[in-house]
């Protein structure tokens, strides 16, 4: 699509970190992955993308990243659209153990994406990186000498130390335990408030979606298209007691978990009547 | 089974079977003297003239320069070439079938189709060298480059890598362990290509003082010869060995302990 089209939808178009206009993806004609998804983010603004398992939020994540191309429709940065993985953008992937480079040390995974910096700068950087993570002490471990928190939480230095405008988190505490998982909630959760970050995670927790985001999207069973946009106004810091204990996030959750348990059984009835 | 007492029985025991097999050397010459069963001394005197004065030059030093430039070769092209290919997918199916039906090609069975192509030069002998190791060089590349997983690849390309430093900083690091074996049995080849393509039209070399020696019926050189390619191929290995540890010390690591992971 055209990006003249856009430009008559008003001024502050230009300004949003993303845009994803009317998304489609087709692996083959008769298996439609995405199926116009449109959505928006404002800078800074923290959103949760949610939906039934397998409903295809890791193809549009790809296709925000560029990884992958969009059949029909645009992604739209600012205004603009783009056709390689953009250098204001950075992801954490789901598999912290397949996502880390296991011959380069933590410092020098830490620094995989740092070129054309002087290397005293990009020591500073990785070393502010580390610390926002927690990670200093572990700097010339390799990755496999971690644990899987801390695998994690060297992937998301990683993804930090670039300094991008938009991070993506695809699923990023699905492969850790229970107690580590809130850790980190809460460490990405300051260092996108510090950075002035502005976070888009894919994640199949809904209590983690509405924990977390300032708007939940949630999509339909594939392919995916947004079924409703729900705006989360708890306050913040957000705390893993208070917050999750008070009403309005217990509302919330209900209401987002209702809509994606709705999709799951609105998918299964569609397919037995396609059987039928 | 780190404790000392382990290390030094095997020692003493790979001592005593070497001492062993000697003696039992020296006690056939002296009892059956016959020309093909020369004694010990010969031999090691053979030996420790191979390594020093004119013989260095005119046998050894020669075989290791072939063997050398041959074996770079096909290192370094295997690599290449198998980690291009094996990267970029859509090049296999043109690639595949002629690589297939090329790796069971004995490279011995090109050695007069070289000596016709190249004549009796060390360019002929450093072409057999190079075709004979760099197959399992190739191989073990493509292999290496295409089971790098596939989230490393993404993480190369948001961070904005070209196809050409993926391929350095990225496949080429997660291939090196099959390379590396690949490597290590190439080598072996590579001194058996040596060895022949010295025995076919050449006038140096240590495949051609074993052959001369074999002529002139001083069968103790002919021995030193042979002990002599023995040296040589342990102390590469050796060397190969040394190398491996040190480029792939993460992966032992790695690899140790996702093991331990799987038993525990």
């Amino acid at each position: 699509m055209p990006a003249g089209q856009h430009e008559d939808r008003g001024s502050d178009m230009s300004d949003s970190i993303l845009i994803m206009d009317s998304v489609s993806k087709a692996y083959s004609a008769s298996a439609p992955i995405l199926k116009g998804v449109s959505f928006k983010q404002e800078p800074g603004e923290f959103l949760a993308v949610v939906g039934p398992s397998g409903c295809g939020k890791t193809t549009m994540l790809r296709c925000i990243a560029s990884l992958m191309q969009p059949d029909e429709g645009a992604v739209l940065h600012r205004g603009l659209q783009f056709d390689n993985p953009p250098p204001w953008l950075s992801i954490v992937f789901q598999d912290y153990n397949r996502s880390l480079f296991p011959w380069l040390s933590v410092r020098q995974n830490v620094a995989f994406g740092l070129r054309d910096l002087r290397s005293a700068d990009r020591d500073e950087r990785v070393r502010n990186a580390l610390i926002a993570v927690h990670l200093e002490h572990a700097a010339d471990l390799y990755p496999w000498q971690l644990s899987g928190g801390m695998q994690q939480r060297c992937a998301l230095a990683r993804s930090i130390v670039v300094q991008p405008s938009l991070l993506l988190l695809d699923e990023p505490f699905a492969s850790v335990d229970a107690q580590t998982r809130i850790d980190l909630q809460d460490m990405v959760m300051e260092i996108c408030k510090t950075m002035s970050l502005s976070a888009l995670l894919v994640t199949h927790d809904i209590d983690e979606a509405v924990f977390m985001a300032d708007k939940v999207v949630v999509l339909s069973t594939r392919p995916a298209r947004v079924v409703e946009e729900i705006t989360i106004d708890l306050p913040r810091p957000r705390d893993q007691l208070v917050t999750k204990e008070s009403p309005e996030f217990l509302r919330l959750r209900h209401h987002v978990y209702t809509l994606v348990r709705q999709q799951a059984k609105t998918n299964a009835v569609e397919t037995l009547t396609e059987r039928l | 089974m780190t404790s000392k007492a382990s290390h030094i029985a095997p020692l003493a025991w790979q001592i005593g079977t070497i001492a062993a097999l000697l003696a039992l050397w020296q006690w056939s010459a002296l009892t059956h003297p016959a020309p093909y069963l020369p004694r010990l001394e010969n031999i090691a005197a053979g030996y420790v003239r191979l390594w020093h004065g004119d013989l260095l030059y005119s046998a050894i030093i020669p075989s290791l320069y072939r063997l050398a430039i041959g074996f770079a070769i096909a290192v370094i092209a295997g690599s290449v070439i198998g980690l291009a290919l094996g990267y970029l997918r859509g090049l296999e199916p043109w690639t595949r079938p002629v690589l297939e039906y090329l790796r069971f090609i004995p490279a011995v069975a090109i050695l007069p189709a070289a000596l016709l192509l190249f004549g009796p030069t060390d360019t002929m002998r450093i072409f057999v060298i190079a075709f004979g190791s760099v197959f399992p060089v190739l191989l073990a590349a493509i292999d290496g480059a295409r089971r790098v997983d596939l989230t490393l690849i993404d993480v190369a390309r948001v961070n904005g890598l070209s196809v050409v430093e993926r391929l350095v900083r990225v496949i080429l690091p997660a291939a090196l362990p099959s390379i590396f074996a690949g490597v290590r049995i190439a080598l072996s080849i590579a001194l058996v290509m040596m060895v022949i393509s010295e025995l076919i039209a050449a006038d140096n070399g240590l495949g051609y003082y074993i052959l001369r020696s074999q002529r002139l019926f001083q069968t103790a050189n002919v021995y030193a010869g042979v002990l002599t390619i023995g040296t040589i191929g342990l102390t590469l290995t050796l060397a190969l060995l040394a190398v491996e540890n040190h480029v792939l010390a993460w992966h032992r690591g790695w690899r140790g302990l996702s093991n331990a992971g799987r038993t525990a």
